[in-house]
């Protein structure tokens, strides 16, 4: 119990970083009347740029909707979610998505690659989409340190699946976004490809300074993050900094996962 | 599994519906053209059966030598009115009337133009007094007493506010107007009208003069006494009848017309509308292939778990084929009611021939149901296979990969097929085969066919060109667009097939138009001396218009052209007559050999070198020509003329002709602008001389040319139409590969707009696959159609056409048209895409 600390104001991030993306009573909700589910429950949570973020929890402790809230992917039923200075609830669809395009970076669960694109395509694409050549000096940073340098010109059927997800990871540097949203990434992966990725993800907040949030269920995984947020039931329950594997795992089992 | 198919049926509506929707257009085109025809031969039935009940007996001349017998008569050995005597004293006679009933009286309306235009035919006739016999029944006023007596059909005289008291213009064979008093308002029978003909009914003497048949019958109307039956009043009659006559009973006679009508009927509309009716079928079997191609490999993973969970092939096989054959056979039913729909439309639209409802014969509905269905479960068997062919462990495995190799055994059959189908369409057009039409088509299907099945080889080169520009016009949108055209090669050839074989037709019957077209002008410029030609698009018409202007100063060299059909050795051919006096100032023919003037002397013909090659004819040799009234005539060649697209086969002088054919009639009268004479005065004049004769067109050389342009187009218009289905399905099938496809790709297009990709962008993305879909087809079926069309064209080189020529301009708006089809086909893909719900897609596994 003492690693618990409770919910509430104080998960602010602290000051010494500037805050990437919050929310403030942030309230989604599904269906109507009876069948309604409360997915997350007036949370108000903060995320600081340069660091690596965790959010962790049981099965439908909100922490996905939460992940796709923050990332202009959902909207909030009420509440408001801010990526930098921005209110995205007040952006209709055009903007949402000139906002992913910018700011925002995605790598998720099941690696979403482009199948008829070679890996070298799929990376730039966010690139190509918003009609920008890419900055060759970036990308080849962003390429040697996935290592995926001989893998370029494949197409993603032809790669493993650690390579696939280092892919999408790739893509989502190549665009140099404020934040990279991570859902799952490790969920496909084995053991060794998970720490790849993880290892390349913490290189990119720690080398690159990029902002990293990351859902996941796996303590091994969020024992890479700086900083670990717990949900239940729609609710910010607990938070840790400088998480390790067996604390993130001790915190789960008290959420009863 | 039965169960199982219809549930994914079911599953499946929206991804079914334009499928049934391809099916339910090609149904109704094979539906509807049934119930047209069959309504229109039930029409004439009842007509025939009502009108002639008095009718015991009919006699008629028997066909004569080179023509075929027909609705309007006259191409029967005429019967003298002597004859009626003789059959009126045969015992058993109750009665018996002469009939004359011939085309060629056409009425002129209140607004001075001839009524019915180039429609239906104008039939005119005598009163027949006794109305136990006459078809026609007195509506109101009189029967025709005086010379310039007009009684005339109910259904003609409602339809143009004719009414008894009126004066009414009539032309009789391409005359000048004569003014005749309507004393009555007749029905043919209990109907109004004979199918949208006219029949204007005169005084017997009158008939005779004006349908030039002095002291002649078309038949001999018989009715019989009491208690003597039709069969032996027939045997009777026909014993006292000379060798040209014969005699049917009513009903025989009323058979033998049905029959006739029907088969003019099943030629000229319903054996065309069957032959696009199948193209719309053809094409729409492709959309059918693709579209369950694409729900096998949707339900890859579940067809592999009903195997491994113990189904066998047969049964994977089955549940396809369940489907295929309940979305066949709603379509199929549906179609028939569309099809009842379009039946009464195009009666409506042709007028006059409806008498209410439509006949809706079971054969129809039967037909129907079974070529959809079986269309259907045929085009769906191939997917069907493949399905069988899914490895249960494909239940637990990844995705499949999206595209495989063209095996090498398709190709051989695709090669196979195509080379078939060249040898057929070449044997059947350049040789003198038997069944050269259903060589023809063969090719045609075997062209197609093959195509089809090596397009896939195709798609990727052409794909990769066409989608170059769109890359660097559309940024990202446009990369996609065209990575998706071509990622799964087979899916984007089978689309953009269907869309080929309607432009190829397109493009073959353009090819064949602008040849006819420059042959045309060519021999119109080369062949054709004369300043002036003028002629009527009905029948041929009598020599008062050429009489008129051989009266007038203005003009010089007024020449006739006649025409007959004589039989050459057995076959029945056309000849044409000229007065050689003026041949050399209004024709300039290219003689291979002898002279074109030998035909001044008597029995003389010149002929066309392919004619005379291909019969083995030579100069000076003696052919023996046997004219329609029997006489056969030794004609000596004097000459061999290089056929042009105006002038081909046998020419003889007018003196030749004339002792053999019973009535003077030309095909057409040119003349030149007399000595002194400017063009534009003349042609003044002689617009001014063809103003008595309604039905002619009096028109300069260029005029002339300009016109038979004109006619090219509107027969290049009419195939336009015909076509419109298939190419609809086409389009149809444009929209459902994308569909499908959208549905398939809603993961990637969710991710893509995730990443940033804008609705318009996602829109782009889909409207430019499509466009590229599109364009693939255009330049597949503008390639084969410029094939078939310079082989087609090719091949009537005999027949005069000698020059081909490929319509630029047609070709470069057909491909435009197409990528128009192309955004037009994308419209509810393009809405589908732009919704995709990015968290759903992105999400659900």
């Amino acid at each position: 119990m003492a690693a618990i600390t409770t919910a509430g104001p104080s998960t602010a991030a602290s000051e010494a970083f500037p805050i990437a993306a919050r929310t403030t009573d942030a309230v989604k909700e599904y269906g109507k009347g009876d069948a309604m589910v409360r997915a997350l429950d007036s949370i108000t949570v903060a995320f600081d740029k340069g660091r690596f973020s965790a959010i962790m929890g049981p099965s439908g402790s909100g922490k996905s909707t939460l992940l796709h809230c923050l990332a202009g992917l959902d909207r909030l039923t009420s509440g408001t979610v801010h990526i930098g200075e921005v209110e995205l609830g007040s952006l209709n669809d055009r903007q949402l998505t000139m906002l992913r395009r910018v700011r925002v970076g995605f790598i998720f669960q099941s690696f979403n690659l482009v199948p008829t694109l070679s890996a070298l395509d799929n990376i730039v694409l966010p690139l190509t989409i918003a009609g920008k050549k890419p900055d060759a000096a970036a990308l080849a940073e962003v390429v040697r340190i996935t290592g995926l340098g001989d893998r370029l010109k494949h197409h993603p059927n032809q790669l493993s699946g650690g390579q696939q997800q280092r892919v999408a990871a790739a893509r989502a540097l190549a665009s140099q976004p404020e934040i990279i949203f991570a859902d799952e990434p490790t969920g496909n992966l084995d053991s060794r490809a998970s720490t790849d990725l993880l290892d390349f993800l913490r290189h990119a907040v720690t080398e690159l300074g990029q902002t990293i949030i990351m859902v996941t269920h796996d303590p091994l995984a969020a024992a890479h993050a700086d900083r670990v947020v717990f949900l239940a039931d729609g609710r910010v329950v607990s938070e840790m900094q400088a998480p390790t594997a067996d604390s993130v795992l001790d915190v789960m089992r008290h959420l009863g996962d | 599994m039965i169960g199982i198919s219809l549930r994914s049926l079911l599953s499946h509506k929206l991804r079914l519906a334009l499928t049934t929707i391809a099916v339910i257009l090609g149904v109704s085109f094979v539906a509807g053209t049934f119930i047209l025809t069959d309504t229109i031969n039930a029409t004439f039935t009842s007509i025939f059966a009502t009108a002639n009940a008095g009718v015991a007996v009919t006699v008629h001349g028997h066909p004569i030598a080179g023509e075929t017998g027909g609705v309007g008569g006259g191409q029967n050995h005429p019967i003298p009115t002597s004859l009626l005597t003789t059959v009126r004293a045969v015992p058993g006679v109750k009665d018996a009337v002469g009939n004359i009933f011939r085309e060629g009286a056409t009425l002129i309306g209140h607004d001075g133009t001839p009524i019915g235009g180039n429609g239906p035919p104008t039939f005119g006739a005598n009163w027949i007094t006794n109305s136990g016999i006459s078809p026609y029944r007195l509506r109101s006023g009189s029967a025709p007493q005086q010379p310039n007596d007009v009684v005339v059909d109910a259904g003609t005289a409602a339809k143009n506010g004719l009414a008894v008291g009126q004066t009414l213009p009539i032309v009789f064979l391409g005359g000048v107007e004569e003014h005749f008093t309507i004393t009555g308002i007749a029905g043919y029978g209990t109907s109004d009208n004979l199918a949208g003909a006219t029949i204007a009914l005169f005084t017997e003497s009158t008939a005779e003069r004006v349908l030039e048949g002095q002291n002649k019958y078309d038949s001999i109307l018989v009715s019989a006494q009491s208690g003597v039956t039709d069969v032996v009043l027939r045997e009777s009659i026909a014993a006292a009848l000379p060798s040209y006559a014969e005699a049917e009973t009513g009903q025989q006679a009323a058979a033998a017309a049905e029959q006739s009508t029907e088969s003019t009927i099943s030629t000229f509309i319903g054996t065309p509308l069957l032959v696009f009716a199948f193209i719309s079928l053809f094409v729409g079997s492709f959309l059918i292939i693709n579209t369950f191609n694409i729900l096998v490999a949707q339900r890859t993973r579940e067809l592999a778990l009903l195997r491994a969970l113990g189904a066998t092939r047969a049964q994977v096989m089955a549940s396809v084929l369940v489907e295929a054959a309940v979305t066949g056979l709603v379509a199929s039913i549906l179609g028939f009611v569309v099809g009842i729909l379009i039946a009464r439309a195009l009666l409506s639209v042709f007028g006059s021939a409806s008498t209410g409802g439509v006949t809706l014969l079971p054969r129809t509905f039967i037909i129907a149901v079974l070529v959809g269905t079986i269309v259907t479960v045929i085009a769906a068997s191939l997917p069907a296979r493949r399905a069988t062919r899914i490895a249960p462990v494909a239940a637990l495995a990844e995705a499949l990969p999206e595209t495989q190799p063209l095996p090498r055994r398709r190709i051989v059959i695709g090669l196979v097929i195509f080379v078939l189908g060249c040898a057929a369409l070449l044997v059947g057009l350049f040789t003198s085969a038997g069944s050269k039409l259903q060589l023809i088509g063969a090719g045609f299907l075997g062209v197609f066919l093959g195509v089809a099945l090596l397009a896939p080889l195709l798609v990727v080169p052409i794909a990769i060109v066409l989608g170059w520009p769109v890359a660097h016009v559309r940024g990202a949108a446009g990369i996609l667009a065209g990575q998706n055209a071509r990622r799964n090669p087979r899916r984007t050839a089978l689309t953009a097939a269907a869309l080929m074989i309607g432009l190829a037709l397109v493009t073959c019957v353009a090819v064949l138009t602008d040849s006819v077209r420059v042959s045309t002008n060519d021999a119109i410029e080369g062949a054709f001396r004369a300043d002036f030609i003028v002629f009527t698009q009905g029948p041929d018409f009598n020599t008062q218009a050429a009489q008129a202007l051989q009266q007038d100063p203005s003009l010089a060299d007024v020449t006739e052209v006649r025409g007959t059909s004589v039989l050459i050795r057995g076959s029945s051919q056309g000849i044409a007559a000229i007065d050689p006096a003026n041949l050399g100032s209004v024709l300039s023919l290219t003689m291979v050999s002898g002279t074109a003037s030998a035909i001044a002397s008597a029995n003389t013909a010149i002929v066309d070198s392919t004619e005379a090659n291909a019969s083995g004819v030579h100069l000076g040799q003696l052919v023996t020509f046997t004219f329609p009234q029997g006489a056969s005539v030794p004609v000596r060649i004097g000459g061999i003329y290089t056929a042009n697209a105006l002038v081909s086969g046998y020419v003889v002088s007018l003196a030749t002709m004339e002792p053999n054919v019973p009535a003077a009639r030309d095909t057409i009268v040119l003349a030149n602008a007399a000595n002194g004479v400017s063009p534009s005065q003349a042609e003044v004049a002689l617009h001014h001389d063809v103003k008595a004769f309604p039905l002619l067109m009096a028109m300069s050389r260029s005029e002339y040319r300009t016109f038979v342009g004109a006619s090219l187009d509107s027969f290049l218009n009419l195939i336009y139409t015909l076509l419109a289905f298939a190419i609809i399905i086409a389009v149809l099938g444009i929209a459902n590969t994308l569909i499908l496809s959208v549905l398939e790709r809603t993961r990637e297009i969710g991710l893509l707009r995730a990443l940033g990709m804008t609705r318009s962008q996602t829109r782009s993305m889909v409207r430019w696959e499509s466009v590229i879909i599109s364009l693939l087809g255009a330049v597949l079926g503008l390639a084969v159609g410029l094939g078939l069309g310079v082989a087609v064209s090719g091949s009537l080189h005999d027949l005069g056409i000698t020059e081909i020529a490929i319509p630029g301009s047609n070709l470069i708006f057909y491909a435009i048209i197409a990528g128009v089809f192309g955004v037009v086909a994308a419209i509810f893909p393009t809405i589908r895409a732009s919704r995709v719900d990015i968290l759903r897609a992105i999400t659900t596994e």
